[in-house]
C-alpha cells in the first residue's frame, strides 16, 4: 500500500480588514485605546513611585515632624547637616560600606563557585542547590533569630562548639564587639543570599557552548584556564547582575539589622536604611526624607561606578 | 455608532494622562502647610479640645482602638464583649500596630482620623509630640479621672498641666531577682546602699551564679538598667532632660560617677554582656542561674511562662549611702490612653476608656497581663502581682530614660554605659556620647 505525501498548506494568515491594513502607521495610532493599557501600570507607578518621591523632596527641605499641620521651609540646611554635621549618619555610612564590601565580595565570589560545581543537572546537584537556595525563602526576621542564637555568646552554637572543642580562647562576643558586629552581620547576608545568586549564576554558566570548553581542552587548556578565560567573561553579565543586586540588597538590609541587633540597633550595627527609620521614629520627617534621597543617590552612584568597573573588563556586558 | 466616536483620541488620553499626572503632583503637595524660614515656629500644634463629661446613656457606634500591643488582645477581646454587652448599640475594633510600625504608620491613620477614636501611646516623645499636634482631646472634665492614682497619671497631661491622656499601665523597669536564690545565698534583705549591693553581687557570683543578668547586646532592655543606677545620682529628677536640653552634659561629674559604677558591676553581669540579648537571659533567669533580670517587672510573665516557679522580686541597686538615697526604686506610667480630637465618635470612644477605667474591668487587664495599673481600688488576684503591690506605695522615680524626647540622644547615652561595660573608659564613652548629644539637640 503507497501513501501519497501532500505538501502540507500554509497555515492560513488572519487579514486586515481593508479599511485596517498596514499604511505605515503604528498600532498605537491606528488604535488610540491601546493608549488605555498602559494606564493601570502607570496609575500604580505615579501612586506608589512618583509621588512618594515628590513627597520625599518636598519633606526634604521642611523641618515637619510628621505629626504637624505645619512645616517650616529650611532649604538645604537638612542636607547640609547630613553632610558636615551628623556623625550618626557618617557612621551608618561607614558601616553601610564595610557591609556591603564584604556582602559583594564574598556573596559574588561563593555563589559562583557553588554555581561552578553545580552546574550539571544531575540528581545530587539538584539536591545540594536546593539546600543551599533554601536560606533564600526563609524571611528575614526568622533568620535573625536564628542567627541571634547562633551568635549568643554565652549559650550560642559557635561559642559552645569551640568551648566544646577546646578552642575557647577564639570564642567573641560577635554582635557585642562593636569593631566586629558588622562583619558578623554580613556573613549572615552572605548565607542568606548565596544560594538566589547562585541560581542567576548556574543560569549564566548553563548558557555558555560546551564547544568552548571542547575546544579548549583539545589545545590544552588546563581547568583553571578554562575557567579563567571562558567561564568568567562568560559569566560577566551574570557577575554585574549578582554584584548590582548584592549591592542594593546591602544598603537594603533593614529587616536583618533590626532582627539582629534591636530596634534601634546600636551605632555599630546601623546601617543608612535603620538611620533613615530611626530619623522617621524620632519624629524627624524632614532630615530622614533628606537622609532617603542621599541614601538614594549614593546607591545610584555605587551601582553606576560598579558597572562601568564591570564593563571596563568585559565590554560586551 | 462611528468608529470615531467609540474610540479614544490619542489626544483625549493624553489629556487624561496628563491630568492623572497633575493630580498626581499636586496630591504629592497633600501634608503639612510649608511656611517660610523665620515665619515662627513650625510645630506650634493644634489647640486642645476638651472634652464634655461622659454621658449616662449607653454608648452607641463603633469604636476603633488602635494600639501596639498584640499579646494583650485576647483580654481586651474579654473586656470588649463585656463592654458590648453593657452597650449593645456599640462595637469596638482593636486595630493593632506592631510597635515598631506605630510611630511610622498607624500614628498617621490616627492623625488622619481613619483609625484609633481612642488610642494609646508611649510615654516621652510619642506622647508629647502626638498631644502636639493636638490627637488627643482632653480628659480632664471626667469624673472617672479621679479613679486613677493622680501620681501616677502626670505622665499624661500637656506643659499647661491639662489632663490629655491616661496612662494606664504601670510597670517596674527596674531589675527582678530569684528570691529563692538570694534566700539560698544567705542574703537576708535586700541592700540599701552601693558597697551592700556590690557585696550581693560577690555573693551571688562566690555561690555559682550569674549575679545580674543583662542583655547589653539589645538596646532596648539594656537601656532599662540606667532608670535606676540614675536615679539616686541624678542631681536632680529632671537631670536627663536637662541633658537634651543642654544645661547639663554627661561629661559631668555626676554621670561619670554613674558609668564608673557600670564599671564595678562589669564582672558581675554575664561574660560578652555586651552581645547578649533578653531572650536568653531570661532562660537563664527562669533556670534559676543568675540572682538579678536587669530589665523589668514586665518579663515577669515571660520567665513565668518559661517554668520559674521561685518568688520574684524587684530590686534596685541604690548608688549611693542609705542616708542619701532618696528613692528606692523605678516605675513607669505608660500606655497612655486617648480619646481622638480628629475622628468622629468621641462619644462612643470617651465610653470605652470610662469602662476601662473602671476598678473591676482593670482588673481584669491587669490580672490578665500580669501587669500593674494606674486605677485606684484594682483587686490584683494575679500572685506576681499581688507579691510586688507593696511597690505600689514606695518611693519611687518616673522612669528617667523616657525624658528623652530625641530617641538618639537616648540612645547615645545609653549606648556610653554599654560601652564602658565593653571596655572603653568612662571619659572616653561619656565625651563620645556628649559629641552626639551637642550634634542633635536643637
Amino acid at each position: 500500500m503507497s501513501t501519497t505525501l501532500t505538501p502540507a498548506s500554509p497555515p492560513e494568515t488572519p487579514t486586515l480588514p481593508t479599511s485596517e491594513k498596514p499604511s505605515g502607521r503604528s498600532p498605537m495610532a491606528a488604535h488610540p485605546a491601546l493608549w488605555l493599557f498602559p494606564v493601570p501600570a502607570l496609575v500604580l507607578y505615579v501612586t506608589f513611585f512618583v509621588i512618594p518621591t515628590i513627597q520625599g523632596v518636598v519633606y526634604s527641605v521642611t523641618d515637619w515632624d510628621g505629626f504637624s499641620p505645619t512645616a517650616q521651609f529650611v532649604g538645604l540646611d537638612n542636607f547640609i547637616t547630613i553632610f558636615t554635621n551628623d556623625d550618626l549618619f557618617r557612621n551608618a555610612f561607614s558601616n553601610n560600606i564595610k557591609f556591603m564590601l564584604v556582602v559583594v565580595v564574598f556573596q559574588t565570589i561563593f555563589s559562583l563557585v557553588l554555581a561552578v560545581f553545580l552546574t550539571r543537572n544531575s540528581k545530587s546537584s539538584v539536591a545540594l542547590r536546593s539546600i543551599f537556595f533554601f536560606p533564600t525563602i526563609l524571611s528575614s526576621v526568622s533568620v535573625a533569630f536564628i542567627w541571634k542564637f547562633i551568635y549568643d555568646p554565652n549559650f550560642g552554637l559557635i561559642n559552645t562548639v569551640l568551648d566544646a572543642v577546646g578552642l575557647d580562647q577564639f570564642q567573641s562576643a560577635f554582635l557585642g564587639n562593636d569593631a566586629q558586629a558588622i562583619y558578623w552581620v554580613a556573613i549572615t547576608q552572605v548565607w542568606f543570599h548565596v544560594g538566589q545568586m547562585m541560581i542567576i549564576y548556574i543560569a549564566g554558566l548553563q548558557q555558555i557552548p560546551q564547544e568552548l570548553y571542547e575546544s579548549a581542552q583539545t589545545d590544552g587548556a588546563s581547568r583553571w584556564q578554562q575557567f579563567r578565560h571562558i567561564t568568567l567573561p562568560m559569566v560577566a553579565p551574570a557577575t554585574a547582575i549578582v554584584m548590582a543586586y548584592t549591592t542594593v540588597q546591602s544598603f537594603k538590609a533593614f529587616d536583618l539589622i533590626l532582627g539582629l541587633g534591636g530596634n534601634p540597633p546600636k551605632s555599630s550595627l546601623d546601617i543608612l536604611s535603620t538611620r533613615i527609620y530611626s530619623g522617621f521614629a524620632n519624629s524627624q520627617f524632614g532630615y530622614a526624607a533628606a537622609e532617603s534621597l542621599v541614601f538614594m543617590a549614593l546607591i545610584a552612584s555605587i551601582t553606576w561606578i560598579q558597572r562601568r568597573a564591570v564593563k571596563a573588563t568585559n565590554p560586551d556586558v | 455608532m462611528s468608529d470615531q466616536n467609540s474610540t479614544l483620541s490619542r489626544r483625549r488620553l493624553l489629556h487624561g494622562l496628563g491630568a492623572v499626572g497633575l493630580g498626581g503632583a499636586l496630591s504629592a503637595c497633600v501634608g503639612p502647610t510649608i511656611t517660610s524660614r523665620g515665619s515662627g515656629s513650625a510645630t506650634g500644634g493644634a489647640a486642645a479640645q476638651v472634652l464634655p463629661p461622659v454621658s449616662d446613656t449607653p454608648a452607641t457606634g463603633s469604636v476603633s482602638f488602635a494600639h501596639w500591643r498584640a499579646e494583650d488582645k485576647a483580654v481586651f477581646d474579654t473586656l470588649i464583649a463585656s463592654f458590648v454587652k453593657a452597650n449593645p448599640k456599640a462595637t469596638v475594633t482593636q486595630d493593632i500596630s506592631p510597635s515598631n510600625d506605630y510611630q511610622s504608620t498607624a500614628l498617621q491613620k490616627i492623625k488622619g482620623g481613619t483609625i484609633g477614636t481612642a488610642f494609646v501611646a508611649f510615654r516621652g516623645a510619642q506622647f508629647v509630640n502626638m498631644n502636639k499636634a493636638g490627637l488627643y482631646a482632653g480628659l480632664g472634665a471626667q469624673p472617672f479621672v479621679d479613679g486613677y492614682f493622680a501620681e501616677l497619671i502626670k505622665a499624661g497631661q500637656a506643659t499647661s498641666r491639662a489632663q490629655m491622656g491616661l496612662p494606664y499601665q504601670l510597670v517596674f523597669n527596674m531589675p527582678i531577682f530569684n528570691e529563692d536564690a538570694f534566700e539560698a545565698a544567705g542574703v537576708g534583705s535586700v541592700p540599701t546602699d552601693w558597697d551592700g549591693f556590690l557585696a550581693l553581687c560577690e555573693t551571688l557570683k562566690s555561690k555559682g551564679l550569674t549575679p545580674i543578668a543583662w542583655p547589653g547586646g539589645e538596646p532596648a532592655n539594656s537601656g532599662q538598667l540606667i532608670n535606676s543606677m540614675a536615679m539616686n545620682n541624678m542631681p536632680t529628677d529632671t537631670a536627663f532632660a536637662d541633658i537634651e536640653a543642654g544645661t547639663r552634659k554627661v561629661t559631668d561629674d555626676w554621670f561619670l560617677a554613674m558609668l564608673k559604677q557600670y564599671q564595678q558591676l562589669t564582672p558581675y553581669f554575664e561574660a560578652n554582656s555586651t552581645g547578649t540579648s533578653s531572650e536568653p537571659l531570661q532562660q537563664l533567669f527562669a533556670s534559676g542561674k543568675a540572682g538579678m533580670l536587669a530589665t523589668g517587672s514586665f518579663h515577669i510573665g515571660a520567665v513565668r511562662k518559661l517554668g520559674a516557679k521561685f518568688p520574684i522580686g524587684l530590686i534596685a541597686p541604690i548608688t549611693v549611702a542609705a542616708d542619701k538615697a532618696k528613692y528606692e526604686g523605678i516605675y513607669n506610667a505608660t500606655f497612655i490612653l486617648g480619646v481622638n480630637a480628629a475622628g468622629t465618635g468621641q462619644d462612643a470612644a470617651l465610653k470605652w476608656v470610662e469602662f476601662l477605667s473602671d476598678p473591676v474591668n482593670a482588673a481584669v487587664y491587669a490580672n490578665g497581663t500580669s501587669q500593674h495599673v494606674t486605677v485606684k481600688n484594682v483587686d490584683y488576684t494575679n500572685p506576681d502581682l499581688k507579691h510586688n503591690a507593696s511597690w505600689l506605695a514606695k518611693k519611687t522615680l518616673l522612669a528617667p530614660r523616657f525624658q528623652f524626647t530625641n530617641l538618639d540622644i537616648r540612645a547615645a547615652v545609653e549606648a556610653a554605659c554599654v560601652a564602658v561595660v565593653g571596655g572603653t573608659s568612662p571619659d572616653q564613652a561619656a565625651e563620645k556620647a556628649q559629641a552626639v548629644i551637642d550634634q542633635k539637640r536643637k
